[in-house]
C-alpha cells in the first residue's frame, strides 16, 4: 500500500517539478497564456524530450563501444600496442562504463539545483502521510529525473554487448551497469547538495565570488572526465598492453580491483579472453571480490539515495548567517554592463549557467595545454592553438543563447524596470564576447612559451570576434522575437534542449563562416586568410547587429 | 488639472484573461499629494489593475496614464516614473540585496553618491545591515519585502504603486513605512496607489479609497463620503466595505456553517 501511495505522490510531485523546471514560477517567471492543463502537459513533454536526447547520446556511446568491440580488424592499426582480445574488450568496456557514469553524473548535477529549489518536497511534508511513504515518494521522484537515461544504460548496454559478443557476455556486463547507475545517482546527490550549499548559499562580497568560481570549476569534473578519457585513451591502452605483456603482477591485480575495470573485465572473461589479464589465483580472487564489493556498494548507494533524498531535499539551500556589517554603498554601471554583471553574479551561484561560461574557457585550457606536447614554433602547435580558439568561438556561440534564460529569474519584476531591450541584448552579447575573449587569451597565455607568431595569433582571435558578436546578436534576436510571442523559455538541459539547438545552429553557422573563409583563403598565406576572415566577420556583424537591435530601442 | 501633473489616471480600463474579465471598465484617479487605497476581496481585480499600471498586463480596453504618459505606448518612460512593490516578493534569488539594488540603480541611471546615500539611509532604518550580503534566497519574507520597498523608493519616483506592501513586515517596519508614505506625498506633487486587504491600514493612511468587487468599482471617495453612501455615519471602513460589496450578509451564515465550536 505504501509503495502504491508513494508512486501516486511522486507522479503528482513530478508534474510540479516539470513545471518548475520549465517555467520557474518560483523564481518569478510569468505564467504563459493559455489553460493551465496545457501548460502542465507542455512542461512534461519538454522534460521527456530532454530525457530522450540524453538517452539518445548514451545509446550512441554504447553503439560506439559495440562497433569498437566488433572492429577487431582495426585493433592493431589504431592502438599503440597489440593487445590480447580479452584485454582489448575489457579496455573498451571500461571506457564505456566510465563515459556512462560521467555523463549520468553530469546530468544529475545539472538538474539537481532545480530539484532542490523547486520546493516540491516541503509541500508534501505537513500532510498526514507515513514517514516511510514520504521517503519512498521522495526517492521515486529523484529516480524519475534519471529514469529514461538510466534505463538506456541498464538495458541498452547489455543488449549492445550481447549482440556483439553473445548473450552471456551481455549478461556479464549487468553488474557493471548497475554499479554505474547506482554510483551516478549517489554522486549526483552528494555533489549537487554540496554545490547548492557552498555555492548558491554563499554570501556576497569580500572575494567570495572568486571562491564560488573555484568551486564551480570542480562542477565541471564529470564533464571533463568524459573529455579526459577520450584524450587519454591511447595512453590507457598502452598501459594495458604493458601489463598484459608482463603477466600476473601487483600492477595487474591493482588494475583488476580498480573501478570500473573490475566490472568491465567480467564480460571479457565470459567472452573467453582471460589471457593477459593477470588472472592467476590471486587475480581471480581480487576480481571476484572486487566485483562483489562494487555491486554491493552500488546497491547500498541506491538504498542510501532512497533514504536520503527527502532529508536533503528539506534543508533550505541557504540560511542567513550573522555577518559583519556590509559596505552600504552602491556602484551603478551603464545598463548593458549592469546586465552583464548581474548575469555573472547569478551564474556564480547557479552551476548550470556557470558551466556554460566555464566550458569554452576550460576547453581552451585543455587544448592549449596540448600545445606543450608539440615542438616550439612547430606548425602543429599553431594548428592546435587555432583549433582551441575555434572551439571556444563555437562553444561560446552554441551555449550563449542559454544566458537569455537567466531573464526568467524575477521576470515579472524585471519587466517593471525601465531597461531597454537594446541594453538587455547588448549585455548578453557582451557576456558571450567576453567568454570568447577570455578563452582566446587563455590559449594565448598557454602558447606563448611555444612562440610561433603571437601577432598573427592575436589577429586571428580579434578577427573572429565580430563573428562571435554577430552570432550572439542573431541567436538572441531570435529568442527575443520568440519571447515576445510566447513568453520566456528556459533553455537548460532538462527543459528545452530542442529549442536551444534550434536557435544555436544558425549562430554556430555564422560563427563558423569566417573560420571556413580563413581555411580557404590561407592557402595563399596566413595574412590572406586573416583578411578574408575579417571581411566575412565584419560583414556578418554589419547585418546581424542592426537586425537584432534595429527596432528595440524601448 | 493638466494631465501631466496627475500621478495616475485610469480610464475605462478592462483586463481580460481568456474568458474571465478581471477588471471591468474601471476608472480612477490618483491626485497629486494623495494616497489612494484600492480595496477588494481576493480576485476583485486589484493586482490586475496594478499590473496594468506597471506594464505587466496589457489592457483589453481603456488606458492608463502616468503623469500624462500612456502606460502601453510610452511604457519605458512610465516605468522611469514609477516605484513598484509587487504582491509576491519573487526577486533575483541568486543575488544579494546589495547586488540587486546595484542592478536597479544601474538600469535607473542613478548617480553613485545619490544611490549610495539613499540605500544607506533605508538599510539603516530597516536594520538590514547584517543581511545586506546574504543571497536573497536565504532571506525571510519580511526582509525580502524591505528590499523591495528600498528598490521602489531608491529613485524617488513621483508615483509609488504598492501591492500589499506591508505584508510580512515586523511592527517596527510597518510603523516606519506608514510614516514614510505620509511624508512622501506631503510635498503635494507625488502620488501613491496602495492596495491592501487590511481595512485599518487603509483607514489610517489613505486620503481616498476605491472599493473593487469582481472587477467593478463599487464605491470611491473619502471614508466620510463612503459612510454617506451606505447611510451609516459611524460605520467602520470594514462595515462600509462589506455593505458596498454585499458580502456582509453571508458572513454570519458562513461562520455558522463551519461548525467549529
Amino acid at each position: 500500500m505504501s509503495w502504491r501511495e508513494a508512486i501516486r505522490l511522486s507522479n503528482v510531485a513530478f508534474a510540479e517539478l516539470s513545471l518548475q523546471a520549465i517555467y520557474a514560477f518560483r523564481q518569478g517567471n510569468l505564467a504563459p497564456p493559455g489553460p493551465a492543463q496545457a501548460t502542465v502537459a507542455r512542461a512534461r513533454r519538454r522534460v521527456l524530450q530532454s530525457k530522450a536526447i540524453i538517452s539518445f547520446v548514451l545509446a550512441l556511446i554504447a553503439f560506439g563501444a559495440a562497433v569498437a568491440l566488433r572492429a577487431t580488424y582495426y585493433r592493431s592499426n589504431f592502438l599503440p600496442v597489440a593487445l590480447p582480445p580479452g584485454v582489448f574488450q575489457a579496455g573498451i568496456l571500461t571506457g564505456l562504463l566510465s563515459l556512462d557514469i560521467a555523463f549520468l553524473w553530469w546530468t544529475g548535477m545539472q538538474v539537481l539545483p532545480t530539484f532542490l529549489g523547486s520546493g516540491v518536497l516541503p509541500v508534501l511534508e505537513p500532510l498526514p502521510i507515513e514517514e516511510r511513504t514520504l521517503n519512498r515518494a521522495a526517492g521515486l521522484l529523484y529516480l524519475r529525473l534519471f529514469d529514461l537515461p538510466a534505463l538506456t544504460i541498464l538495458l541498452g548496454t547489455p543488449i549492445m554487448v550481447g549482440v556483439v559478443l553473445g548473450p552471456l557476455v551481455g549478461l556479464a556486463i549487468v553488474p557493471g551497469v548497475i554499479a554505474v547507475v547506482g554510483f551516478s545517482l549517489s554522486l549526483s546527490l552528494l555533489t549537487g547538495r554540496f554545490f547548492v550549499r557552498r555555492v548558491q548559499g554563499s554570501r556576497g562580497g569580500g572575494g567570495r565570488t572568486v571562491v564560488r568560481w573555484a568551486y564551480l570549476v570542480l562542477w565541471l569534473v564529470p564533464a571533463f572526465a568524459m573529455f579526459a578519457f577520450v584524450v587519454t585513451a591511447p595512453a590507457f591502452f598502452a598501459v594495458l598492453g604493458n601489463l598484459a605483456a608482463g603477466g600476473p603482477s601487483i600492477g595487474n591485480h591493482l588494475l583488476l580491483v580498480t573501478f570500473p575495470f573490475t566490472l568491465a573485465t567480467l564480460p571479457a572473461v565470459v567472452a573467453g579472453g582471460s589471457a593477459g589479464l593477470g588472472l592467476d589465483p590471486v587475480g581471480w580472487t581480487v576480481l571476484i571480490a572486487g566485483a562483489l564489493a562494487y555491486l554491493g556498494l552500488a546497491c547500498w548507494s541506491v538504498v542510501w539515495v532512497m533514504l536520503s533524498v527527502r532529508r536533503i531535499g528539506l534543508v533550505p539551500p541557504a540560511v542567513t548567517l550573522p555577518g559583519p556589517v556590509a559596505r552600504l554603498d552602491l556602484r551603478p554601471q551603464r545598463p548593458a554592463l549592469a546586465v552583464l554583471t548581474k548575469d555573472l553574479r547569478i551564474a556564480s551561484r547557479t552551476p548550470g549557467y556557470a558551466f556554460l561560461i566555464l566550458l569554452p574557457i576550460l576547453d581552451s585550457v585543455a587544448i592549449g595545454l596540448l600545445t606543450f606536447v608539440s615542438a616550439p614554433g612547430s606548425g602543429a602547435a599553431f594548428a592546435l592553438a587555432l583549433a582551441a580558439v575555434t572551439t571556444a568561438a563555437l562553444l561560446a556561440t552554441f551555449f550563449g543563447p542559454a544566458f537569455f534564460a537567466i531573464e526568467v529569474f524575477a521576470y515579472s519584476y524585471g519587466r517593471t524596470l525601465p531597461i531597454s531591450d537594446r541594453a538587455l541584448l547588448s549585455g548578453k552579447v557582451l557576456l558571450i564576447a567576453a567568454m570568447y575573449l577570455v578563452a582566446g587569451a587563455t590559449v594565448l597565455g598557454l602558447t606563448l612559451a611555444r612562440v610561433f607568431d603571437p601577432v598573427l595569433f592575436v589577429a586571428f582571435i580579434l578577427a573572429e570576434l565580430p563573428a562571435v558578436g554577430a552570432a550572439a546578436f542573431l541567436e538572441l534576436g531570435i529568442l527575443f522575437r520568440r519571447a515576445r510571442a510566447r513568453g520566456l523559455p528556459i533553455t537548460n538541459l532538462y527543459a528545452s534542449a530542442w529549442y536551444a539547438f534550434f536557435v544555436s545552429i544558425p549562430g554556430v553557422v555564422v560563427a563558423g563562416l569566417p573560420l571556413v573563409a580563413f581555411r580557404i583563403a590561407s592557402s595563399g598565406g596566413a595574412y590572406d586568410g586573416l583578411l578574408a576572415m575579417t571581411t566575412v566577420a565584419l560583414g556578418e556583424l554589419a547585418v546581424c547587429g542592426p537586425l537584432a537591435l534595429g527596432r528595440r530601442g524601448s | 488639472m493638466a494631465a501631466e501633473l496627475v500621478p495616475l489616471a485610469v480610464e475605462d480600463l478592462s483586463v481580460v484573461y481568456g474568458e474571465r474579465r478581471a477588471v471591468d471598465h474601471l476608472s480612477l484617479t490618483v491626485r497629486p499629494g494623495e494616497i489612494y487605497g484600492l480595496l477588494g476581496s481576493n480576485g476583485a481585480g486589484k493586482t490586475s489593475t496594478i499590473k496594468t499600471v506597471v506594464g505587466l498586463v496589457r489592457p483589453a480596453c481603456g488606458c492608463v496614464r502616468v503623469f500624462g504618459l500612456d502606460a502601453v505606448s510610452d511604457g519605458r518612460r512610465v516605468k522611469e516614473r514609477v516605484g513598484y512593490v509587487p504582491e509576491t516578493s519573487l526577486l533575483y534569488e541568486a543575488l544579494t540585496p546589495r547586488e540587486f539594488l546595484e542592478f536597479v540603480a544601474s538600469v535607473r541611471h542613478l548617480d553613485r553618491s545619490f544611490a549610495s546615500e539613499r540605500v544607506r539611509n533605508y538599510v539603516t532604518a530597516f536594520r538590514l545591515e547584517g543581511e545586506f550580503e546574504e543571497p536573497i534566497m536565504a532571506l525571510s519574507n519580511g526582509t525580502r519585502q524591505k528590499v523591495l520597498l528600498i528598490a521602489a523608493l531608491l529613485h524617488q519616483p513621483p508615483l509609488l504603486v504598492l501591492d500589499e506592501p506591508l505584508n510580512s513586515l515586523d511592527p517596527r517596519s510597518v510603523r516606519i513605512m506608514k510614516e514614510l508614505l505620509v511624508r512622501y506625498v506631503a510635498s503635494g506633487e507625488r502620488g501613491i496607489l496602495f492596495s491592501t486587504h487590511t481595512m485599518e491600514v487603509a483607514e489610517q493612511l489613505c486620503h481616498r479609497v476605491g472599493i473593487l468587487d469582481r472587477g467593478v468599482l463599487r464605491g470611491e471617495g473619502t471614508l466620510a463620503h463612503l459612510r454617506e453612501q451606505v447611510t451609516s455615519g459611524d460605520a467602520s471602513l470594514e462595515e462600509v466595505f462589506l455593505r458596498l460589496t454585499e458580502e456582509g450578509e453571508g458572513v454570519q451564515a458562513a461562520v455558522a456553517s463551519l461548525g467549529d465550536r
